[in-house]
């Protein structure tokens, strides 16, 4: 098991690099001169300009200006921001680091129970009119985008309702819209999929079995069937959060939450690339990791993946 | 010599009944049709031009001139919608054309022939999927600057992989056939066996895949244009919309309410019918 | 890790609730105000941003300071004088001044900032462009030297400056002077942990994306300040501002340019408005060289009287905005009241364009406008209304802020509205920069011999009137030539708590916190 877990981890090395030499060509590969911004109106200040481009090695051949990207990097230094003049990345970033990994998980802790509820409820009524109206919900939950449904639910919420504030970030009435808006494509991917399976599991000749012995139906559900669902669902988790990541972006911007994901909007708009790029590392490693821990979590729970496929 | 066959109907074909029968397809395919309908007919009815300002009738309440009201720039909002239909659909052709194009021939080029190629074009999908896919085409459109050619190669780059990963599995599926093996034997060519025995065999989880995609691209499309690196003024995107409208949510709600119903309708109508069509389709599930 | 990641939020929103109830609470008399952004950096010498300038305002001051009214009052010194050339400014400084370390202000910290600033690799910002002028900068600047030889220490509290030619704006120059000692102390990064200023509030943190901090300086020269301290919070959306305004979480809210409509339409909030002009000129830049039809006279009025002036401040800034005739702003010295108005006449421009040889926009060849994207609206509309009334085609482009600017200061953008902000309260500021054919900031490239050797000759004239005068002259030559198109400036908008005393806006931005009451 160990060792299977290592050699998915040192397999997480080659695929990080290449993101790395990615991020490093994006960055040369943007146009607009950093140093310009910096200097905003007194950009025609080429003395200051040189001074500054000097500062930040930015007069060094692009070589050496890669290596020394690589050796910051490899000891978690990703150089100073290009908007804070002269503040390292690390303390740019480091207030908000853990707020976009902290909506994702609440967001996910809300999506999975309310996911699996709603799945299995729609597979006991399979074919009828509830199944039919909850199938399309979950379409039009993974349907809309976050910023369409953020529209809808700010108006009525906090607009025309005034229950809960429009923006903000800090209290919990204010983490509320943003989290059940992050919550709902994954709650309508896990409630589909959940219900395919359990429709499935349903068919299976030990359910018909425990049936037959006489068991009641709601036993059967949740004591075997329900088991044998969650299951196949884990593997989905990594998927359910790529996707969190990735709208973190559009919520936390239209929300105003400090986190990563509107860090990184506003700092491809200032230019501020090693921001950007130390998010965009970020969030991939995350990604990640999150999915080396699914796949070794499911090795965990399901003997027959165990091994990684090779035969021993 | 030539046969003569009689093809039963369309209409009393197995796939029509079937399709006829799946709520959610026919529901999927009037919303996709409306939309295409507008999209290509709507410019025409529209009431006003799409960038005819009016700085005395901004964020106008919906009335008799104006059905939907006026956005920001006083221009009317129902005949922007109607103008942001073309542009997402067009997007939405143009990143499916291309993927399907390059993700085909990737797919069966590493399937088919397997070895360094299939290393190379299989490494480089495993790079492209370490990237969440938004925040990968958010890269490239930092990258390129904002436009509308930015969204089409931003999106192409993040949804070829899937296109080819799913191609190749096929492929690989198919290349023990005893046809394949036969068509080799008759020194048939490699590119001539692909193209004209493989692929009609592969075509229809392709298409389930690319229908699915539909829906993805056009929200893909918006978010960026939301985010302002996709589409630019004074062409109108629904995400651009929904955008200039969520500030005025307060004051004036009619954009940015409007814009997301225009959206949301349009990807729930894609999802159904792709959704639709793979319960048809796929051969797998087709008994679920 | 993850459990961790939870605990960790949670610490932080329990902090932040505390927080809040603290400034609610215990800190009664503290001022809370917003800034729409982090500032890009908290030190007087690399400062170079509006942001970054609204809070170091009330931490350090120079020789003199712009009053609410717009003029000119001595500060750190008491009385100034000039040689007969103007090229030899005698600054009297002000006795008894201490710097929040307790230190007493004196020449040697004048040099100090002065000297600092001008030094290679300290990243001297904003203010290093008033300097220039003055002996041995140079020679400074290249890193030959390490004095600043036109710096001459008299007696600790008189210090000698001689320029390399006439400034008769010297004194008026915002300086930000800081205690020479303070580096030495806390090392390169100082300004995270010190305050080096003589201002009526001294720094005490900033917390990144959430606040600055400052408190009051109790022996201020001018008085100690009768509220505890500032705090500016740090809040990039509108509707946050106004929520946190109606919360009672702001005594006074700076509003975002899209926070403002909201503002100006509720009538509750009609008592606390505050709406002032903005010291910022604002034009179509139309580069000559680079589109040829903008050679001819008549296609530049043409454009300037298809503009609906009305209309933009009605639509685009929601009746809160304000005309302008000229390039001078109301409110900066040297303002002309009496300068011919601009207005919005299809009929004059059709015909005018008509006579330069495009009927109906007809010949003319393709034509862009260009602006960062938070202008899109605004061009937008230029675009569709050139089309409306004169039916020329121009194409809307956004291109990213700094290569914008890039382009801009290099001459390279031949259609363009762009605003300056005076960086001091002298219509000197937008004549020399905007307009004078050896300014970098001349990004239309126009280029007047008559005009420049106007302005030339009034940096040399002392006499205010008679400077006006000169500046009056050379405004009139832009405007009978239609050098610049005149645009609708946008108004600060600001609101302000019943029970908040003795604070406003002005041109600039906010006024001083000195005298602030809150009851």
């Amino acid at each position: 098991m160990l060792t299977y877990a290592m050699r998915r981890l040192l397999g997480l090395v080659p695929v990080l690099a290449v993101a790395v030499v990615l991020t490093f060509i994006a960055i040369q590969a943007i146009p607009g001169d950093p140093i310009l911004i910096m200097l905003s109106d007194q950009s025609a200040d080429k003395a200051l300009a040189a001074r500054l481009r000097a500062e930040y090695g930015l007069d060094l051949p692009l070589w050496q200006q890669f290596l020394n990207y690589i050796r910051g990097v490899a000891t978690g230094d990703f150089g100073k921001s290009f908007r804070f003049v002269g503040v390292p990345v690390i303390d740019v970033i480091k207030d908000a680091l853990m707020i976009s990994p902290v909506l994702a998980l609440a967001a996910t802790a809300l999506a999975v129970p309310v996911g699996v509820i709603v799945g299995v409820f729609a597979a006991l009524r399979r074919n009828s009119w509830a199944d039919t109206t909850v199938i399309l919900v979950l379409i039009a939950g993974i349907s809309i985008p976050n910023f369409a449904l953020s529209a809808f639910l700010v108006f009525i919420f906090a607009v025309k309702l005034g229950i809960v504030p429009v923006a903000g970030w800090g209290t919990l009435e204010q983490a509320v819209l943003p989290v059940t808006i992050l919550a709902v494509p994954p709650a309508a991917y896990i409630a589909r999929l959940s219900r395919t399976y359990m429709l499935e599991v349903l068919q299976q000749d030990y359910i018909r079995t425990a049936r037959a012995k006489g068991l009641s139906r709601r036993l059967v559900v949740y004591r075997h069937a329900l088991r044998n669902t969650l299951v196949p669902l884990l593997t989905t988790i990594g998927i359910i959060f790529g996707g969190l990541l990735s709208a973190a972006f559009v919520v936390e911007t239209i929300f105003n939450i400090p986190g990563l994901g509107r860090m990184a909007i506003q700092a491809i708009f200032s230019r501020d690339y090693p921001v950007t790029m130390a998010i965009v590392l970020l969030f991939t490693a995350f990604y990640a990791l999150i999915n080396l821990l699914v796949d070794v979590l499911y090795g965990v729970i399901d003997p027959r993946i165990r091994l990684g496929g090779g035969p021993t | 010599m030539t046969v003569q066959i009689t093809a039963p109907g369309f209409w009393q074909s197995e796939f029509a009944v079937r399709f006829r029968r799946n709520r959610n397809a026919v529901a999927g395919s009037i919303i996709v049709a409306f939309v295409v309908l507008v999209a290509v007919f709507g410019p025409f009815v529209a009431p006003y031009a799409y960038d005819d300002t009016d700085l005395l009738g901004t964020w106008a309440e919906p009335s008799r001139e104006h059905l939907l009201g006026g956005d920001q720039l006083g221009r009317d909002i129902l005949s922007r919608l109607i103008v942001g239909a073309r542009v997402s659909l067009l997007v939405a052709i143009s990143v499916l054309s291309i993927t399907l194009a390059v993700g085909i021939l990737m797919g069966m080029i590493a399937g088919y022939f397997g070895g360094w190629a299939d290393g190379l074009i299989m490494r480089t999908s495993d790079i492209i999927f370490a990237f969440p896919e938004l925040i990968f085409a958010i890269l490239v459109a930092a990258v390129m600057g904002p436009s509308k050619l930015t969204v089409i190669v931003s999106l192409s780059i993040v949804w070829w992989p899937g296109i080819a990963r799913l191609t190749r599995a096929l492929v690989l599926q198919l290349r023990n056939e005893l046809y394949v093996d036969a068509a080799i034997a008759c020194g048939t060519g490699p590119f001539t066996i692909l193209f004209r025995h493989l692929l009609p065999n592969i075509v229809a989880p392709l298409i389930v895949r690319a229908s699915i995609g539909v829906g993805f691209i056009v929200m893909a499309e918006a978010t960026l244009s939301f985010l302002g690196i996709g589409v630019q003024e004074p062409e109108p995107s629904w995400g651009g919309m929904i955008r200039d409208g969520l500030v005025g949510l307060r004051t004036d709600p009619y954009l940015a309410l409007f814009g997301s119903m225009a959206l949301g309708l349009a990807i729930i109508g894609f999802n159904l019918l792709g959704d639709g069509l793979r319960d048809l389709l796929d051969p797998k599930i087709r008994d679920r | 890790m993850t459990k961790l990641a939870m605990l960790n939020s949670r610490a932080v929103l329990i902090g932040l609730a505390a927080a809040l109830a603290l400034a609610g609470a215990v800190e009664a008399k503290t001022f809370r105000t917003n800034i729409r952004a982090d500032p890009a950096m908290m030190d007087p010498i690399t400062y170079s941003e509006i942001v970054a300038g609204d809070v170091l305002d009330n931490i350090y001051e120079g020789f003199s300071e712009v009053a609410d009214d717009g003029s000119i009052v001595p500060a750190l010194a008491t009385k100034w004088e000039a040689s007969a050339d103007n090229k030899t400014w005698r600054f009297t400084l002000r006795r008894g001044v201490k710097f929040h370390s307790g230190r007493e202000f004196t020449a040697k910290d004048v040099k100090f900032t002065m000297e600092t600033l001008m030094t290679p690799g300290m990243k001297g910002g904003l203010t290093t462009t008033y300097l220039k002028k003055i002996v041995g900068a140079d020679a400074l600047q290249k890193g030959e030297t390490k004095e600043l030889a036109g710096v001459k220490i008299v007696d600790p509290y008189t210090v000698d400056i001689n320029l390399v030619e006439a400034d008769v704006l010297f004194p008026i120059y915002p300086f930000y002077f800081m205690d020479a000692a303070i580096p030495a102390e806390h090392g390169a990064d100082w300004w995270s942990k010190a305050s080096a200023g003589t201002g009526p509030f001294k720094f005490v943190h900033w917390k990144r994306g959430v606040e600055i901090k400052l408190d009051a300086h109790k022996d201020y020269w001018g008085g100690a300040p009768t509220i505890d301290g500032v705090q500016f919070l740090i809040v990039p959306s509108g509707d946050t501002v106004l929520s946190m305004y109606d919360a009672g979480a702001l005594d006074f809210s700076f509003l975002p340019e899209l926070a403002m409509r909201r503002a100006l339409k509720d009538p509750r909030y009609a008592k606390e408005l505050i709406s002032v002009p903005r010291a910022q000129s604002r034009y179509m830049g139309m580069n000559q060289n680079l589109y040829a039809p903008f050679k001819d006279k008549r296609v530049r009025e043409a454009i300037s009287a298809a503009l609906d002036r009305d209309a933009m401040i009605k639509g685009l800034f929601n009746d809160a905005g304000f005309p302008l005739h000229g390039v001078i702003t109301p409110g900066v010295a040297g303002y002309n009241p009496n300068i011919a108005k601009v207005g919005f006449d299809p009929a004059r421009a059709k015909k005018l364009l008509a006579e330069a040889g495009y009927p109906d926009g007809k010949g003319m060849p393709p034509l862009e406008i260009s602006n960062p994207p938070d202008f899109k609206d605004e061009i937008t509309y230029y675009a569709n209304q050139l089309k409306r009334v004169l039916g020329i085609d121009v194409k809307v482009v956004t291109v990213e802020r700094a290569t914008f600017i890039k382009a801009m200061n290099a001459g390279e953008v031949p259609f363009f509205p762009w605003g300056w902000t005076a960086g001091y309260p002298d219509a000197n500021y937008y004549l020399s920069q905007m307009w004078h054919s050896k300014s970098p900031y001349n990004r239309a490239r126009y280029s007047n011999g008559q005009y420049d050797a106007l302005i030339d000759k009034a940096q040399t004239v002392a006499d205010p009137p008679a400077r006006f005068k000169l500046y009056h002259e050379a405004e009139k030559i832009l405007m009978d030539d239609w050098a610049t198109i005149p645009l609708p400036i946008p108004a600060q908008v600001a609101l302000r708590k019943p029970n908040v005393k003795n604070v406003t806006m002005t041109s600039y931005g906010y006024s001083s916190f000195h005298k602030i009451e809150i009851q």
